[in-house]
């Protein structure tokens, strides 16, 4: 099977994001690598998404999880080499599954070979390559972004002693965009990635590149230059592939990285997501119609990336103080959760563990306009450690059967890259892709069927969608269309049995067919369409005419 | 024979897609629409600022308004619906409006207003006037959270008043009301309130269904007397109404008089036995009186005293003792500035109102219009002892008055069941 | 001939007897008739006291104020008079079933006119009664009401209710009873024309004065008394 050359493939995508190192340990030293990945990706064809993210694993002194970067054309040891992912590629090409890899552009490792050439002296050729200052009070304004850690954008350098930019950890010094050869480079970089067959780019920290003076420094037109250049490039010599953009901002500052289609291609639709929990808790559709009413409408060639969870913390940024509150104290009790405006848990915890709201989460995910990113172990409904330091709580390694390590590694368990997750709950014995794979009704193989049934209409992931209003506020419900097909979700958002009203005026004459069961429902007349759902329940109606 | 609803079918479809709410808050209306807005925006502001995470509703019971006061009440919802509102709210909020059938009666509002709060399983209701221009959005949290958070059951006010302002709930309802069932309530007929779920519930089921009568917070407060249930007073603000002609005496008296004479027979059980007049918690500063001079009419109130004791005489002498009637004749009689309406004569006229308003020796509502004039006798020699008084005094005055009440309650117990 | 005339004599002396004796039974059951009614009549009076008095039709009658006008006119309480109306009326009935009963031509049809003049008689009392009872309630909502808004002469309002309503009642009365109905209604049509067309002139003419004072008190007055009498009893 190979790869459909679709240049709107990322519309009709299902990704699967997982970091190589917690997947599956080949050679037995305790840490996943790209052989054991290739080795998986059976499992991930079965599962049926059709697009892999990669987290970082270029070199790194990995003090944050790979996104400091000390080496963009290799491999960590830890994983394997450049051939092994080679190897990897072109199984996944096999399987007909892109393969989407991180690219940091905003900044490096302090480790990496230009920043120790860039500091040594001041009159070095690579002094430029990074932001330095004799005062650490320009650029005065600029927020600080990781809060819990940082006290400022600046950080002194002893050995130049010049204050050099980070905006993230102070061991990530800032690339200066503003110097031609720095972006050359990265481009080569690119091309060098693109060359071997990767499919696509997730562009980290992209609203930061470009800083000036009497701004916040995010979000700057020059930013947008240089995305526009690497976007060229792109189209002109690789097309086909796509660019994806980390960007946490609210809906009207992000529509800006899509350009006139011109940029790039998709990026996350970052408020969208605590809105979602929000709603589910509240039992109030309200946070999340507004949030997407809001959303201004991108270019045709544009696309949304929805989540649930990721890597990181469930951001908390976009929302309003008295929202944020809400949050912690309906989803974080404890303080130990809570990190950097964001709370640190996986889905299955977050939600109780709580199938029927996992269910509901995840249908929402592949029905709202956008394509869906499935993090990995949310599936079989892994659960989290919040004892482990920053965000690596939910990043313990992939629960493949209830044996030794859980499958993941034959290494000594003390020897694993994270511990394992041991409670009777959430650990390897009772939640593993082994056992789940036996039974139908476990969430494994209902998520297979939920991607399935996703995929086998193109009107979820480019269709349009119209949101109706029906009066009883716990029940969220819409229309997805696209040419003759159209499809009502129906979202009950309440832990009670609920009955809702719906205005279907303009489809009256279609019959209503749930596409689960295929089961046929009454046909939509002049009365409201009545509805009556369990606890978190939702439907997927195809309307046809016949 | 199936029981009439006072829900119809609409409102009914418009509870279920409110669906089970943690507050409800209740205003009756009837061509409001002068005043509705303003009390409408206060209260969704109070609920926004005290409540932000709660499930709350507003409900608004209409007796058949002509102007757009349901349209005002409506409008004021937030929800997804409206693109733009740039409200900091958390939540959905339902802002509902019905017509209760029946004629627009206090009662049949107040009884939709207790139902719905039954139906949505609230665990706090409170009822607010649609003229109240003086509402503050703390009104709101001063009335509820006694209610949320300390599980009082049943929340009456306090107001600022003028010092001659209410003078027939400072006469007769309050005293008579504390003597009878033995709790310091000073606002027994309260236009803002509030109640618990468990109040509401309780109240519902034992209720005889007559709610068209007027008075049914009277009812409420008097099932949760004697029901054992907590009762508290909280201090809201200032009483003022809009500029409008006052409320016809006789009406008034309809609304506050009537039911208190009707509780008496229903719960006689109760409040024949004596008890000691338990003092109410009261949350909030304790009101003073705004002692602002105002010019009164008081040589029309005493007309109207000597006129009705004459006039009435037929009426007075099947309602009164002679003894009381002769009493009342002689102090009739006196000049403007000699005629004083001593308070026991005055306790004595109204028990035995209150008796023959039990053995229902005339129609009932003709006994309650024949009081009206007495009052006003009462009324006026209220005003000419306290014209340049204190509030210490006023209050002092009170106190006396509602002893003398609390005195002679032998004496209703006595007339009570004298043939 | 001495012998026919005797004949004829003793033959009609014998039609008499037979003619007596056929009577007798009949007067005989006539009396049985009279006596049982009686019986009747009486238990019905009793049983009539007892239930008015469940009814406390005492009650009733003192709202309606016949009780006043019975006292005043020295008769016994309504329910015991009432009682004592139907026993009679009772007792005549069965009489006068009776009476049919001898065959007497000629009183039948005045018999069952009695008969058929009972409903009516009991629809003009029930009649007059409400009508009393309903001219009391409104003269006196009439004169609570006049003296709470302060009108003049509160009594004079109220009486003239009251009277209005007897008079309008026992013309309802009369025509139910089917006595001298058109003469009744034609006195009681000219009595309150008169008092409607009186009335008139005398807002209209004489009353001017006092008309124009009764309406300035009306609402210039309350006006007034409005601003200053600013305070709710509430």
């Amino acid at each position: 099977m190979t790869i459909l050359q679709d240049a709107l493939w990322y519309k009709d995508a299902v990704i699967y994001q997982v970091h190589v190192r917690t997947f599956y340990d080949s050679n037995g030293d305790g840490i996943g690598d790209f052989r054991g990945l290739a080795q998986k990706l059976d499992y991930l064809q079965d599962l049926g998404i059709n697009a892999i993210w990669l987290m970082p694993f270029f070199p790194s002194p990995l003090r944050d999880d790979g996104y400091d970067i000390a080496d963009y054309r290799s491999v960590h040891p830890s994983y394997g080499d450049l051939e092994d992912f080679k190897v990897f590629l072109d199984a996944a090409h096999q399987r007909g599954i892109r393969v989407i890899i991180e690219m940091v552009l905003n900044h490096t490792s302090d480790q990496h070979p230009w920043f120790q050439q860039s500091r040594s002296t001041r009159d070095n050729p690579k002094r430029d390559w990074y932001v330095w200052s004799d005062s650490d009070t320009r650029y005065r304004g600029t927020r600080i972004i990781f809060v819990d850690t940082e006290l400022s954008n600046w950080a002194w350098d002893p050995v130049s002693k010049q204050y050099y930019w980070h905006r993230f950890f102070s061991h990530q010094p800032d690339l200066n965009y503003d110097n031609p050869a720095v972006r050359a480079e990265m481009w080569d970089i690119m091309k060098f990635w693109l060359e071997m067959g990767v499919d696509a780019f997730r562009l980290d920290a992209v609203p930061y590149l470009v800083e000036r003076e009497g701004t916040n420094c995010e979000n700057l037109p020059e930013t947008h230059e240089v995305i526009r250049e690497l976007r060229a490039k792109v189209d002109q010599q690789f097309p086909g592939r796509m660019l994806l953009a980390e960007a946490n901002q609210w809906p009207a500052d992000l529509r800006p990285y899509f350009g006139n289609g011109d940029e790039f291609h998709m990026a996350f639709h970052f408020p969208l997501m605590p809105r979602m929990f929000m709603g589910l808790k509240l039992e109030d559709r309200k946070p999340i119609t507004e949030i997407l009413q809001q959303t201004p409408s991108i270019p045709d060639n544009c696309q949304w990336c929805l989540f649930l969870r990721n890597h990181d913390e469930l951001t908390l940024e976009m929302v309003t103080d008295m929202e944020r509150d809400y949050m912690y104290d309906e989803y974080a009790r404890e303080k130990t959760m809570r990190l950097n405006l964001g709370i640190r848990r996986r889905l299955a915890p977050l939600l109780d563990n709580d199938r029927r709201r996992i269910e509901l989460m995840n249908g929402m995910l592949m029905s709202l306009p956008g394509t869906p990113i499935i993090y990995y172990g949310d599936e079989i409904g892994m659960g989290d450690n919040v004892n482990l330091g920053d965000r690596n709580g939910v990043r313990t390694p992939m629960q493949w059967d209830g044996g030794w390590n859980g499958g993941f590694s034959l290494a000594d368990p003390e020897a694993l890259y994270s511990p394992l997750m041991l409670n009777p709950v959430y650990g390897f014995q009772a939640v593993n892709v082994q056992s789940q794979k036996r039974f139908d009704h476990s969430l494994l193989s209902w998520m297979k069927r939920l991607i399935k049934t996703r995929k086998s209409m193109p009107v979820f992931g480019r269709g349009s969608i119209e949101f109706l209003y029906p009066a009883n506020h716990r029940v969220l419900a819409y229309v997805r269309q696209l040419g003759r097909d159209i499809i009502l979700v129906v979202n009950n958002l309440s832990s009670s049995a609920q009955a809702v009203e719906l205005d279907l005026k303009r489809y009256k004459g279609n019959i209503l067919i749930e596409m689960f069961g295929r089961n046929i429902f009454p046909r939509i007349g002049d009365l409201p369409y009545l509805l009556t759902m369990g606890p978190y329940q939702f439907y997927w109606f195809r309307l046809r005419r016949i | 024979m199936a029981e009439e609803s006072i829900l119809t079918d609409d409102f009914l479809r418009e509870l279920m897609n409110v669906g089970e709410v943690d507050i409800l808050v209740g205003v009756p209306t009837f061509n409001d629409a002068r005043t509705v807005g303003q009390v409408v925006q206060a209260i969704r502001a109070g609920l926004l600022k005290y409540f932000p995470r709660q499930r709350a509703v507003i409900i608004n019971a209409d007796g058949g308004s002509k102007d757009e006061t349901q349209e005002l009440v409506r409008a004021a919802s937030i929800s997804d619906l409206q693109h733009g509102s740039n409200l900091p709210a958390l939540r959905t909020l339902h802002c509902i409006s019905t017509r209760y059938s029946g004629p627009p009666q206090g009662g049949n509002a107040l009884h939709t207003i207790f139902a719905a709060g039954d139906l949505l399983r609230a665990s706090a209701c409170a009822v607010v006037a649609a003229d109240s221009t003086s509402i503050e959005p703390e009104w709101l949290d001063r009335l509820l959270r006694p209610v949320t958070r300390d599980n009082f059951d049943l929340i009456t006010p306090l107001y600022r008043r003028h010092k001659f302002d209410g003078l027939l709930v400072r006469n007769l309802v309050y005293p008579m009301s504390r003597a009878i069932y033995a709790r310091q309530i000073r606002e027994p007929y309260a236009s803002e309130f509030a109640f618990s779920g468990r109040l509401n519930t309780h109240f519902l089921s034992a209720e005889s269904p007559q709610y068209g009568e007027s008075g049914n917070e009277f009812n409420l407060l008097v099932a949760a007397i004697s029901g054992g249930f907590r009762i508290a007073q909280a201090f809201l603000g200032d009483k003022t109404r809009l500029d409008q002609p006052p409320s016809d005496l006789v009406q008034a008296m309809r609304q506050t008089v009537a039911p208190l004479f009707g509780s008496l027979e229903r719960n006689f059980p109760y409040w024949s036995n004596d008890g000691q007049p338990q003092p109410i918690p009261a949350i909030g500063p304790v009101p003073e009186l705004n002692l602002e001079p105002l010019r009164i009419n008081r040589k029309r109130l005493f007309q109207m005293f000597t006129h009705g004791v004459s006039e009435l005489r037929p009426v007075f002498e099947v309602i009164l003792s002679p003894t009381t009637y002769a009493e009342l004749q002689r102090a009739a009689a006196k000049s403007e500035d000699q005629f004083s309406f001593k308070d026991e004569l005055w306790v004595r006229t109204v028990y035995e109102f209150a008796a023959s308003h039990h053995k229902e020796v005339i129609n009932r509502d003709h006994i309650i219009q024949a009081l009206a004039p007495l009052y006003r006798g009462r009324a006026y020699t209220f005003l000419v002892e306290n014209r340049d008084a204190s509030s210490e005094q006023v209050e002092e005055n009170v106190e006396g008055l509602c002893r003398t009440f609390e005195r002679l309650k032998p004496y209703l117990l006595d007339m009570w069941e004298r043939k | 001939m001495r012998e026919i005339i005797i004949s004829e004599l003793t033959q009609a002396m014998h039609e008499i007897a037979r003619s007596f004796a056929r009577f007798l039974p009949r007067l005989a059951v006539m009396l049985v008739i009279v006596i049982v009614g009686w019986v009747i009549a009486y238990s019905l009076r009793a049983a009539l006291r007892s239930i008015l008095r469940l009814l406390r039709f005492d009650r009733l009658s003192e709202h309606a104020g016949a009780t006043e006008l019975l006292q005043k006119a020295a008769l016994p309480s309504s329910s015991e008079l009432l009682s004592r109306f139907v026993f009679w009326v009772a007792w005549l009935g069965f009489i006068l079933v009776g009476i049919s009963f001898l065959g007497i031509v000629g009183v039948q049809e005045h018999i069952s006119g009695f008969f058929g003049f009972l409903p009516r008689l009991f629809a003009a009392m029930f009649l007059f009664f409400f009508g009393l009872m309903a001219s009391s309630f409104f003269s006196r909502a009439a004169l609570l009401a006049a003296v709470n808004a302060d009108l003049p002469s509160p009594r004079l309002i109220s009486s003239t209710i009251r009277v209005l309503i007897v008079i309008l009642v026992a013309s309802m009365t009369f025509e139910e009873l089917g006595l001298a109905e058109h003469t009744v209604l034609v006195a009681f049509a000219i009595v309150f024309g008169a008092l409607m067309l009186g009335l008139a002139l005398a807002f209209g003419l004489g009353g001017r004065d006092l008309a124009r004072r009764f309406l300035e008190r009306r609402f210039v007055h309350a006006e007034k008394d409005e601003r200053e009498d600013e305070l709710s009893p509430l």
